[in-house]
Formats: structure tokens, sequence, C-alpha cells
């Protein structure tokens, strides 16, 4: 991809008139970051630029000590020749849509985004563009979500449901996200409700933006704890590792768009799946690439092929932008 | 159709089987009977034939979804379930469908069989109107007949018994055979005192134990009736007095349809008779592998050109019942005597043969005898006290099996897989491999017993900490652990890269003793079982160079 505004680098998305990256791999001197999932806002950068509310979590990502910079949603500053802004992109919170103008040219690089509602972080904009670069994680008709109110109340359900049976339910989520909307949702008079220790560093800087989650307990290496009948949130990535086996009893669900297709959910052996998504459904891919009004799509990572091809044959400019992104354990 | 559909969900996502067979109790006690037994009916096996082309569903809903047909087919790849895509692209748009299962089934389902496209596609627009999110999956299953929910027939009788009280043999034999839903009833199925109790049903079987001692501990030989002991499939094969007959799998599953020729012997035998023997694989050389057997396994209504490829016969070495006398509290040499006389009277191209006896003086010529097992394809003796009765389940000292000794390989742990009950949670089935020529480990078995409760935990810590891939609920690990593995017998496989399986693998010892490289190599094991030589399995290796039968 070459165009007026952006071109793809080895690196990453890069912008010659401003003389910066988004995203970026490897090392760069300047990146903008759409958010703060370890596949977007990687460390090792001389400087960084992102939304105001991203901040605090990005430097749990990349280190205290990294010079980040940033803006409030909505602000336009010059950078060079271009002109740049970050919007909300409705996936984690501080998640932004970076939108990049040079010469009177418009590309929105749209990062990883969910119209639909989420009470823990700033609602999507739609944004008219030329070009937009948009992601693809769940890119087939088969993934459509439901309001996010009867998610929270299934897993409402089911752990009432395993407190009934005096089971804990170990929940797992992603550990920036989907936890802290997992959290948002649970009925806190159910039970009592544990996070594992990698999910509890970002829950401050979740109030800290005004967004309510209920009182949770950070399970701690060494202590003892009776879970029978509380929730338990933990990042998929130790569901093999021994600190599972403490959970033998505990019924396991997993929060997640790959939950839609039961296959999903059974190599994994789980008791439950929760179809809850942080990224835009079939519908909402459609309908916010359409609604951008813009004449060049680019499609990156997940399962473009589908979407690419369908779009192209409703007469739109749309194409894959291999080697935009390599996506990483965060994804979903 | 809403209460099936969450009898459906719940099955689905219950692992456990008591679980699962408490929710199928619970469905049969709440649900009306004319739902009940379509659920009998699918649970037995069963499906609805012909009632929609693929090709058609897949055009269907790429209709009503607005999307191109190839669409259709990326989501199928990735669903990977036909019934599962439609179920997501249909879009419902009920709430909740107030038909029950009769009724959908009946309404939207059997109609589609009579119908062309343009009728079929109509009707299934009315139906996925109609039917809710829940129904539409379990709807779809019984559409394109993938319907299996991971209930045995042998589950589905232990429900039904626990509904109606009675016992899970009566009930299979009720359920057994073709039937439909409109010529039996759930009151049928559970009737209390059917008619016909008692007949056509199995007697609990009696089990042998281990030999653990020296057999001459067990007094005489002369007091012991010796057979071989066969490796094929425990059965009862029975007539009833009424006429008629089953084949029984020691499961207590009806197996008659997956062996017509053995059903074929029936009219032959006196009514109200029940031999109690072996299926085995046997063509004109005598006794197949096991190996063989297997291709019969599961298979109802096998065509003739199987039943002429994969012949099999009955060995019997029992008889508990004969012109409707139960004669299992007279003695085994009694019971023999009557055997004996009964087969001599049968035509000889039935498939059904004796379980002949093997008579030596002494225990220490048997112990000689013992050794000719392998070659013979047999697994060892029976030991069959002569004054005993027949018993019911495992009871010490009346029949007891003399096993030859196991074969012993040291194997490499390559993968492990979470248990189940007790052991859930815990690394502890595990697949095993050897090296090939080419310098690389590959499979040859899964073993899941024989390790200390402390031993496994161990093996379970170091199975977390060396992960090196996922497939599906399979974990690789990092080559290194030995254990020795026990085993009866090798076969050829194709499921195992290696091209062999062994029978009734287990861990013998964790022989911590010893790295990787001192694993034994495929060549050894296809050696047990004379596969280098041959390049093939012992089908046929019991004829001697005279070209006699060995094994009479």
């Amino acid at each position: 991809m070459k165009n007026e505004v952006l071109e793809l680098r080895r690196e990453g998305i890069f912008c010659p008139a401003g003389d910066f990256y988004i995203d970026p791999r490897g090392k760069v001197d300047r990146a903008l970051i759409t958010h703060a999932h370890s596949d977007h806002g990687r460390p090792g950068h001389n400087s960084y630029l992102c939304s105001d509310t991203c901040k605090s979590l990005l430097k749990i990502r990349i280190g205290k000590d990294a010079v980040v910079e940033s803006l409030p949603f909505g602000e336009k500053i010059k950078i060079g020749n271009s002109l740049v802004s970050f919007h909300p992109a409705g996936h984690i919170l501080g998640s932004a849509q970076i939108r990049v103008e040079v010469n009177g040219r418009v590309w929105v690089v749209s990062g990883d985004y969910k119209p639909q509602e989420d009470q823990t972080c700033e609602p999507f904009e739609l944004l008219k563009c030329n070009g937009f670069i948009t992601e693809c994680t769940f890119g087939l008709p088969v993934y459509r979500w439901l309001p996010e109110e009867k998610i929270h109340q299934q897993i409402n359900e089911w752990w009432l449901e395993n407190k009934q049976d005096d089971k804990p339910s170990l929940l797992f989520s992603y550990s920036l996200g989907k936890a802290q909307r997992v959290l948002a949702g649970l009925r806190k008079e159910i039970g009592s409700i544990y996070v594992h220790s990698a999910v509890y560093p970002f829950l401050e800087h979740y109030e800290q933006a005004g967004i309510k989650l209920p009182q949770v307990m950070k399970i701690e290496r060494g202590k003892e704890y009776d879970f029978n009948g509380s929730i338990i949130i933990a990042p998929p990535a130790v569901e093999d590792s021994t600190w599972t086996r403490k959970f033998r009893s505990a019924r396991k669900g997993f929060a997640s768009g790959w939950m839609a297709i039961r296959g999903a959910r059974r190599r994994r052996n789980l008791d439950r799946g929760f179809i809850l998504s942080d990224h835009a459904d079939w519908n909402g891919l459609i309908d916010v690439i359409k609604g951008t009004g813009a004449e060049e799509i680019k499609v990156t990572h997940g399962n473009g092929d589908a979407l690419t091809r369908y779009l192209g044959e409703q007469g739109m400019n749309c194409s894959i932008l291999s080697g935009a992104s390599i996506r990483g354990e965060e994804e979903e | 159709m809403r209460e099936f559909a969450a009898l459906f969900h719940d099955l689905d996502s219950l692992t456990k089987t008591n679980d699962r067979l408490d929710r199928l109790v619970q469905y049969f006690k709440d649900a009306p009977g004319e739902d009940s037994i379509w659920v009998c009916w699918f649970l037995s096996g069963n499906r609805i034939k012909g009632a929609v082309k693929t090709g058609e569903l897949r055009n269907f809903i790429a209709a009503r979804a607005n999307l191109p047909v190839w669409l259709i087919e990326e989501c199928h790849d990735r669903v990977g379930d036909l019934a599962e895509t439609i179920s997501l692209l249909a879009g419902s748009k009920s709430k909740k469908s107030n038909l029950g299962l009769n009724d959908t089934i009946r309404k939207y389902l059997l109609p589609l069989r009579g119908q062309d496209t343009q009728e079929r596609k109509v009707l299934l627009e009315r139906t996925w109107d109609h039917l809710s999110a829940d129904e539409m999956l379990p709807f779809h299953k019984l559409l394109t007949g993938g319907f299996r929910m991971g209930v045995s027939k042998g589950n589905l009788c232990k429900a039904l018994a626990r509904v109606g009280n009675v016992e899970p043999a009566v009930i299979s034999q009720r359920i057994a055979g073709n039937w439909t839903c409109d010529d039996l009833t759930m009151q049928e199925i559970l009737n209390p005192v059917g008619e016909n109790e008692g007949r056509g049903k199995p007697f609990p079987f009696c089990l042998a134990s281990p030999l653990q001692e020296d057999p001459g501990t067990l007094g005489e030989v002369v007091d012991w009736q010796v057979e071989w002991k066969w490796d094929g499939i425990r059965a009862q094969l029975l007539t009833t007095t009424a006429g008629g007959g089953m084949l029984w799998s020691r499961g207590e599953e009806s197996i008659a349809e997956s062996f017509p020729e053995l059903l074929e012997c029936i009219p032959y035998l006196p009514a109200g008779t029940c031999l109690d023997g072996e299926i085995l694989a046997w063509g004109r050389e005598g006794l197949r592998s096991f190996s063989r057997l297997q291709k019969r396994l599961g298979r109802k209504n096998p065509s003739s050109t199987i039943q002429k490829k994969e012949p099999v016969c009955f060995q019997a070495y029992d008889l508990l019942r004969m012109n409707g006398e139960d004669l299992r509290s007279i003695s085994m040499l009694e019971r023999r005597a009557k055997l004996e006389f009964l087969m001599q009277g049968l035509p000889e191209h039935l498939p059904l043969r004796i379980s002949p006896e093997v008579n030596e003086k002494t225990w220490s010529d048997l112990g000689k005898r013992r050794e000719e097992s392998r070659e013979r394809g047999v697994e060892g003796f029976m030991l069959k006290r002569k004054n005993s009765k027949y018993e019911s389940g495992r009871i010490k000292g009346a029949w007891y099996k003399w096993k030859v000794d196991p074969f012993l390989a040291d194997m490499v742990v390559v993968s492990a897989q979470l248990g189940h009950g007790k052991r859930a949670n815990l690394y502890s089935d595990y697949s095993l491999a050897v090296w090939n020529e080419s310098g690389e480990l590959v499979t040859v078995a899964k073993a899941y017993s024989g390790l200390t409760n402390e031993e496994i935990e161990k093996v379970d810590k170091f199975v977390r900490k060396n992960i090196t891939g996922k497939f599906g609920p399979v974990r690789s690990v990092k080559p290194k652990l030995v254990f020795e593995i026990a085993f009866e017998g090798v076969q050829a496989s194709g499921r195992h890269k290696s091209g062999v399986a062994l029978r009734f693998p287990r861990i013998h010892r964790w022989r911590n003793d010893k790295k990787i490289e001192d694993a034994d190599h495929l060549s050894t094991i296809r050696g047990f079982a004379g596969m280098n030589e041959k390049g093939k399995l012992g089908d046929g290796t019991k004829i001697d160079s005279a070209g006699n039968l060995l094994l009479f």
C-alpha cells in the first residue's frame, strides 16, 4: 500500500507527511498507538502518542519510563504536514481510531473496533473518510453478537447456578478490556469476586476513568481462599498452568467472540462459552465500512478474504493489507 | 420443542456421564410420551433420511440471509458442521415456539421427504420463522441426521430403566431392532410387567478373576475344565420360548443387527436356549485376529460382501438355559455335557462351534501348553471349576483367567490429555511413542492406568510446564518421560502413524532411570507380532507347515 496519506513499511503503517508510524513493530522514533493491547502497543519505541485514557494502560504494557504523550478524543494536532486526531473505537477503554489528513485527503486506521454497546469504554464514533483501514477479526456472517446485557445476564445466571451447587466459577477472559467488561456486568450480591494478578493492575485505571467496577479481591500467591460460590476472572493464558489446579472443582467458562462456534468451546473442554467480543461482528463490520463512505478499503488480519470478496462483489474497492499487523495473545 | 432444545443444550454442555444420565431421566419424566419416544428413537441410532439435500439447504439459507452461496460454504468450513452453520445464519425471529417435538417433526420435518425443491424451500422458510434461537441447532441436527449428543444406547437404556423401574436389559430388548414411533409407545417401553418379561433377556454374565497365585494352589488338575482364552467379544446367543432370538453383548446391548449370520442359527436351536460364548473372526483357515473382528463391530446390517470377507463364528462355552429350563445352578461338568450334546446335533454349516477343552495331566504340562497361546492367537487359558455353578458377576474361585505374560516395551510420553472423574483436571491420559527407522518418535498406544496417584501428580506438573502444542483437548509435550508399557498384543492400525496399535496397553512402571534415547524401537514392537518378517499382521498364521490347522 502506498497512497498520498499512508504507506506500508516493514515496521508497519507509516505516514511520510508526519514521519510517524501507527501501531508499529520493531523500534521507531514516533509511534501512534490505537490501544493498549500488546499486539498494538509494543515496547521499545522512542516516543508514543495515544489517547488520554489509553495512556496509563499503555504504560503498564511498555514500562512506566517510556515517553508517552496523549491527546483528548477529537482534538486535532498538526504533525509535520499532516493533521492527526484520535476518535473512540469502542474496543476497550482508551481505544482509538486514528484519523490522518494530508492535503485534504483523509485516511482512518481503525485499530480494533466495535460499534456495539460497551459500558466500560468510550462509544465508537463513525468517521467519514477517503480511505479506511479496517480490522476483520470476525469476518464471517456466522459471527453475530447479542446485546451485552443478555450476555451479562447469562454469566450471572451461570454464576448463581454454580454457587447453588457450591462450586467456584472460573471465567477466562483477556486481562485488559474483556475482564473489565465482564466485571462491570457482574451482580456483586451473588458472591465474592476474585481476579488473577494479571487482571488486577488495570482496574485502578478504569476507576480513574470513571468506570464503575464491583469490589474485587486479588488472588495472591501462597494464600488460601475459599472459592466456593465465588467467581474468578483469569486470563485464558493460565488455563493450562498449575495455577488453574487450585480450581479443580470449578465450572469453567470463557468469554470471547470465538465462543459463537460450538466446536471452539468443545475443543477447549469448557463447561460454558459466553459470546462476548470486543470486536465488531459481521454486521458491525459491514455497517461501519459502508458508513465511512470510503472509496478505498484495506482489510488487516483475521479472515479478510471472505469480507474482501463479499465487498468486492458489492462494487467496493476493497483489498487485503497483508503484513500490517501480527496478532498476539491478547487478540480476543 | 422447547424442552427438547433444553435437553439438547444441557447434554451438550454436561461433561460427566452421570450428570447426563440424570438429565435424560429428568427429560423422560417431564416430557409427554409422544415426544419422548422420538428421543428414544434418535438415541437408538435412527435418523430421518432424505428430508433435504445439503446443497438445497445451502441455497435456501443463502437466499434467506441474502448472502452468496460461496460465503455460506466459507462459513461451513469455519464452523465445521452444516447444521450449526444453518442455525447461526437462519436468524431466529421467534422468541418461543409452542409446538412439541413430535408436532415439530411431523409438521416441519417429515413432510419434506415427499416434496420438491420449491416446496421444501417454502416449508423450511416457515420453519425458520417459527423456531426460537435455542431450537435451531437441535432441529437442524435432526434434519441433517447428525444427532448423537454423546448418549450411548446403553446409557439410554439405563435412563429409561430408572424412569420405569425396569431392568436395563428388558428396556434394551424392547427398543432393539427396527421400529418406528408409530408402532411403539413409551408405555410399552416402560411397562413394568410387560408380557414378555424375562424372555429374550440375557443372564448376568459369569466373569473370571485373574489367576495371581501359582496354579498348583488350585488343587487337582482334574477338578478343572481348561479352555483357551479366546480374544473376541463375549456374548449370549439365545432363543425365546415364543420363538425368535437375541444376541447380547456383555454390556447387555443387543448386537444382533451387527451379526445377522449368527441370528440365522436361531431356528436350529431349541426354544428357550441360552448359549454363553465368544464371537470370533473366523475364516476358512480358522481363527483370525481381533483386528479383523473389529471390522464388524459397531456396523449394523453389514452387507453380504462384508459378511463373506470378514466371517465370524460363535464359539460356545456354556449352556445357561435349554427348553426354557434355567441350568445355571447345575455344575459346569453337567452343563458342559449338555452343551456338547446340543452342539453335536446341529448342522455343520452353521457358524457355531464349541470351545474345545485342553486336557493335560499336570499343571506343569498345562503351563507348557500355555506357551502356544501367542502362536494360536489366544490370550492364555480359562480355568473353570467343574463343580461350580454359573455365577453372576466375578465370584472368586469359580472361573480364572490364566493369561500369558504381557509384552513389555519402554516408550516416550509425547502428548497428554486431561483425565475424567477423579482424574479430571489432571493430565493422566498419555500417548506413547517409540522410535521408527527414520529416528522419529511415532505413537503406538494410549495409556491411562498403572501409575500411582503421586506419580500422576508429578507427571501432571511436568506436562503443564512442557506443553509444546494444542490439538483440541490434547497437549503435545516435550519428549522426556519414559514409561515401561505392558500390552497383550500388536495389530495393524491406520490410526497411529506407526502403523501399529497395541492391545490393552497400560503403564507397568515409570522408568526414571531411562532417557528417551533408551526407548524401544518400532521394529521391536513389530517383532512381537511377527510383523517384520511378513510385513503384515498375524492373520491366518495358525496353520503349520503341513497345512494343518494348529488350533485343533
